[in-house]
């Protein structure tokens, strides 16, 4: 009959919202790392069981007390509360352990976060001790505290604690975290580079750049040999091949860095990623190639990324070759651009289109060209662009823009009255 | 000089089979030929006055020092007598009366004797105990028999010791010596700390090195419920073959007078009410010596003192207030001023008080229960292996709870406890829960007529009171929907304050309505004893 009541009492769930990208190695260092965290709790901690000693109820009444505190954003409740709930970490099933240090670790972070007293101290503490206390999250843990360091400015520190996590060996747990461990070392050669790069501005200022060169000698050669290595597995690597690419900039070795560039941006092996293309660009018109080479590389970012800014300096290219193709073409990427919002209260775009256009008035046939490219666009363009709200607004905040896009109505939309142009008319009288 | 106190005790010694007995300062005996130290101790002779127990004689059992690192070979029993000590000493410095600890102590060794004697096995069986000093010995755990404690036969036998029936000795212990505390008292005591039970096995000796098995027997992660612990007292009554214990009169405080004033009390009822459920204690043949106090013959229960004085003050009210959501409302209606002199009970008034303190209350007690530390300071180990990692987690949680209490700048445990056995506190002072309605009266619900106090309420609802069959479950949750609200809310109030399921009261004011009410054959033998009382209350009432 007690069992019975326990059976229906309502069983408890928690869920707090999720955000965990600690696995993911885009550029997100900007963000605080464990700022929000993904808590997968599975059914069986908050249950309650049918045969629930008292130490069990307790703790069990400790979390729910901690999870109404840290809702209400009571951090001081929580610290207290969190106090008490440590005990669990000695429980002596040795199953319900494993699931509850996460747990601790999780919650133990994000009250630090948020309480008005918590020193670095406490953080590092936490975070040593939760690291030893299991091999299961271990690698994750360590990755969480240089991040956590590295934050802060403390990379020396953030460095060191990589190290030790990169030397960590635990038998097949190894094996199983092995991207894990991919990731550590990146990041690990990462901090090397950020290192170097400060010891090398520090140093190019004070003019003596001969001393402690076998340390950046070395910095230098640990980072590279790492990165290089890094991004050779599929993926996306940004922050990284950018760091490997200023290396080799200043080591000078072109070869080396075009064909990592290349590579991580034409490689099939590696998910489709706009950025690899703008970095690739960047890096020939930093050293001057050809337009060929440059127009080929922009023309795959139009076909990704058709919105792209770069795409204004792909269409100053096309114009200044003399070819009639590529002066289309330049038409065509200018209307693609225009086809998203973004680009629509922007006169340089508008100008470009119209001097595009003017561009192809002087040859023949340009009629058909234009037709055809507005054909798939007639039924949804002049409501993006040329409705009477776009009149009144365009004609408060940028007359210019009013003028120019006015005027490349006879050209784009012939057939069709738009309020736009009688606005205009109606402003003029 | 030795010669008087031993003169009884002729057995031989076991080391060297001479029969040389002398008597050390703390009052064990050893063997002067080659002193060794044996069990038996001078209290256990002295108490005399239980008479017709079972013989109180030795356990019989040499605890042989030995030198290698001090460790002493000790029996299982003997750490939960030990633990018995510690616990009826706490009893002692909260103001029980010293000769409880006497009486604690003979039952126990009673409880242990027999237990024993029920170790050793007399069957068949390849009983692994039959030899217990070479078995169980340093590998396996630190006490030289728990093993024996640990056989599926014999946990199922139900006679060996546990912390369980430590507590339950101490109840029984409590009873007999006719003090105040109650069993709902005693838990509270437990769950508060003051009596050591879930962290006992620390104040144990340096010699009693506890690991392996005994980390099954001693290591306590929950308290034991109310009626559990109750049904132990009652098997222990009936294995130990206890004799009748002193009687329960009026005065005592278990009796139901003057418990039910207390509880009126506590839960800020008036006191005019007292009378009324002292009436009821009568009518339900409750308040009588004979029906309160343990006999083997005529009353074999072991009565739940504290359930049956909450029950008799629920039925009260359900006598005077109909409490069927629907009279007592209308009665308090009809109240007139409440303050000053001569002030009337209002019952929607006492609801409104009694419900916020009863939130509050129950607020913080949760409280309490989430932030209690059950863990021991000496973990126990199961295995040698264990040793390691179990140290390393203790010292992570360690570490974890100095960094959050430096944060909090608190220390982590409950806060606050007392230990009073009052859970609200009514009248003007600072802090109180509210004011007292000690002092009102019951004008509005009772009037004189016939120059006999009678209530104004005329009926009385009930549920059936057909008792079920001996295995039927309780049938609380089935029907708590047809239950009255008011009803349910007086049980869960008397269910807080005495820290029971609701079910367990349920079936008490169940029991009481079943005497009340009994068949006029049983009435006429009630009625007999109480004739006297009731004439002489109807007429000390009408002149009042």
């Amino acid at each position: 009959m007690d069992d019975l009541e326990k059976e229906l009492n309502p069983r408890e769930d928690m869920e707090n919202d999720d955000d965990d990208d600690a696995d993911d190695s885009c550029d997100n260092s900007s963000r605080k790392e464990g700022s929000s965290f993904k808590l997968d709790l599975i059914q069986p901690i908050c249950q309650k069981t049918l045969h629930e000693n008292g130490f069990h109820q307790s703790v069990r009444l400790c979390l729910e007390y901690i999870r109404e505190a840290m809702l209400h954003h009571r951090w001081l409740e929580a610290a207290e509360y969190m106090a008490s709930y440590a005990q669990i970490l000695e429980d002596r099933v040795n199953l319900t352990a494993q699931q509850y240090k996460e747990l601790v670790w999780r919650i133990s972070t994000e009250i630090l976060h948020h309480h008005p007293k918590s020193t670095m101290d406490d953080y590092n503490v936490i975070y040593e001790r939760m690291k030893h206390s299991g091999f299961k999250h271990y690698l994750k843990i360590s990755l969480e505290h240089s991040f956590h360091l590295m934050l802060h400015g403390q990379i020396e520190a953030a460095k060191q604690k990589l190290s030790e996590a990169e030397s960590w060996r635990h038998g097949k747990e190894t094996t199983s975290q092995y991207q894990m461990t991919k990731l550590i070392q990146a990041y690990r050669s990462l901090l090397d580079y950020i290192i170097w790069y400060e010891k090398k501005s520090m140093l190019s200022g004070n003019d003596s750049f001969e001393s402690d060169s076998q340390g950046m000698q070395n910095y230098y050669r640990q980072a590279s040999i790492n990165l290089k290595e890094i991004l050779s597995n599929p993926g996306v690597w940004d922050p990284f091949i950018l760091s490997y690419v200023t290396m080799l900039e200043f080591k000078e070795d072109q070869e080396e860095a075009l064909e990592v560039l290349n590579k991580y941006a034409y490689d099939d092996s590696f998910p489709p990623n706009p950025n690899a293309h703008v970095f690739l660009y960047q890096y020939l018109k930093r050293h001057d190639a050809s337009q060929k080479k440059l127009k080929r590389v922009l023309k795959t970012l139009h076909f990704l990324v058709p919105s792209h800014e770069l795409m204004l300096e792909y269409f100053s290219l096309l114009l200044q070759s003399g070819s009639k193709k590529d002066h289309q073409k330049a038409v065509e990427v200018v209307l693609d651009m225009l086809d998203f919002a973004c680009w629509r209260s922007n006169l340089d775009v508008w100008k470009c289109l119209q001097n595009s256009i003017q561009n192809l008035q002087t040859g023949e046939d340009w009629k058909s060209f234009v037709e055809e490219k507005m054909a798939v666009r007639k039924e949804w363009w002049p409501a993006l662009h040329y409705t009477k709200f776009h009149a009144m607004k365009d004609s408060e905040e940028n007359p210019e823009l009013l003028k120019v896009k006015a005027s490349l109505i006879s050209a784009l939309c012939p057939d069709r009255t738009l309020k736009y142009s009688v606005e205009l008319e109606s402003c003029q009288e | 000089m030795d010669e008087e106190e031993t003169a009884g005790y002729s057995e031989p010694c076991a080391q060297c089979a001479a029969v040389d007995w002398g008597l050390s300062e703390e009052g064990r005996f050893f063997c002067k030929s080659c002193h060794n130290v044996i069990e038996r101790t001078k209290e256990v002779m002295d108490l005399t006055f239980i008479q017709g127990a079972n013989r109180i004689s030795t356990l019989g059992r040499k605890s042989k020092t030995e030198t290698a690192g001090g460790r002493h070979t000790w029996m299982v029993c003997e750490g939960f007598q030990f633990i018995l000590m510690n616990q009826a000493d706490a009893l002692l410095r909260l103001g029980v009366h010293p000769h409880f600890k006497g009486d604690a102590d003979s039952d126990s060794d009673s409880a242990a004797e027999a237990s024993v004697a029920s170790a050793s096995g007399t069957d068949g069986e390849s009983n692994p105990c039959s030899s217990p000093s070479s078995k169980g010995g340093s590998d396996w755990s630190g006490s030289a028999d728990s093993l024996c404690y640990l056989t599926p036969r014999q946990r199922r036998s139900h006679r060996l010791l546990s912390l369980k029936k430590t507590l339950a000795l101490i109840h029984l212990a409590l009873v007999w010596s006719r003090e105040a505390l109650t069993l709902s008292d005693l838990l509270g005591l437990v769950n508060c700390g003051s009596v050591p039970y879930v962290k006992a096995h620390e104040q144990l000796p340096e010699q009693m090195k506890l690991f392996g098995k005994d980390a099954l027997l001693f290591n306590a992660e929950t308290v034991p419920s109310h009626r559990s612990l109750h049904k132990e007292a009652q098997d222990l009554l009936l294995f130990l073959q206890l004799p009748a214990f002193p009687p329960i009169s009026q005065q005592t405080l278990l009796h139901p007078g003057p418990l039910s004033l207390r509880y009126l009390i506590d839960a800020n009822l008036p006191g005019e009410l007292h009378r009324w459920v002292c009436r009821v204690a009568e009518l339900a043949g409750l308040f009588h010596e004979s029906s309160q106090t343990f006999h083997p013959e005529s009353q074999p229960t072991l009565p739940r003192y504290d359930l049956q004085a909450a029950a008799l003050i629920i039925v009260t009210m359900k006598l005077l207030f109909g409490l069927d959501d629907h009279t007592e409302w209308e009665l308090s209606n009809n109240a007139r001023s409440t303050d000053g002199e001569g002030a009337q009970f209002n019952l929607r008034r006492w609801y409104k008080l009694m419900q916020t303190a009863l939130n509050r209350a129950q607020q913080k007690r949760d409280q309490d229960t989430a932030r209690r530390q059950w863990r021991a300071k000496k973990p126990i180990f199961m295995r040698k292996k264990e040793k390691w990692w179990i140290m390393k987690k203790k010292r992570v949680a360690e570490q974890l709870q100095m960094c959050f209490e430096k944060l909090s700048s608190q220390p982590s445990g409950p806060k606050d406890v007392t230990t009073s056995s009052f859970k609200f506190c009514w009248g003007e002072q600072k802090g109180a829960d509210g004011p007292s309605l000690h002092h009102t009266l019951l004008d509005g619900v009772v009037g004189l007529k016939d120059d006999l106090l009678t209530p104004h309420h005329h009926s009385y609802w009930h549920s059936s009171l057909r008792p079920c069959k001996p295995r039927c479950q309780n049938h609380f949750t089935d029907l708590k929907n047809t239950l009255p609200n008011s009803f349910i809310w007086l049980l869960e109030l008397f269910c807080f304050i005495l820290d029971v399921k609701p079910s367990c009261l349920y079936e008490e004011v169940l029991s009481v309505e079943r005497r009340v009410f009994a068949p006029p054959t049983d009435r006429a033998r009630l009625r007999n004893r109480t004739e006297t009382r009731t004439r002489h209350s109807a007429q000390t009432s009408g002149e009042s």
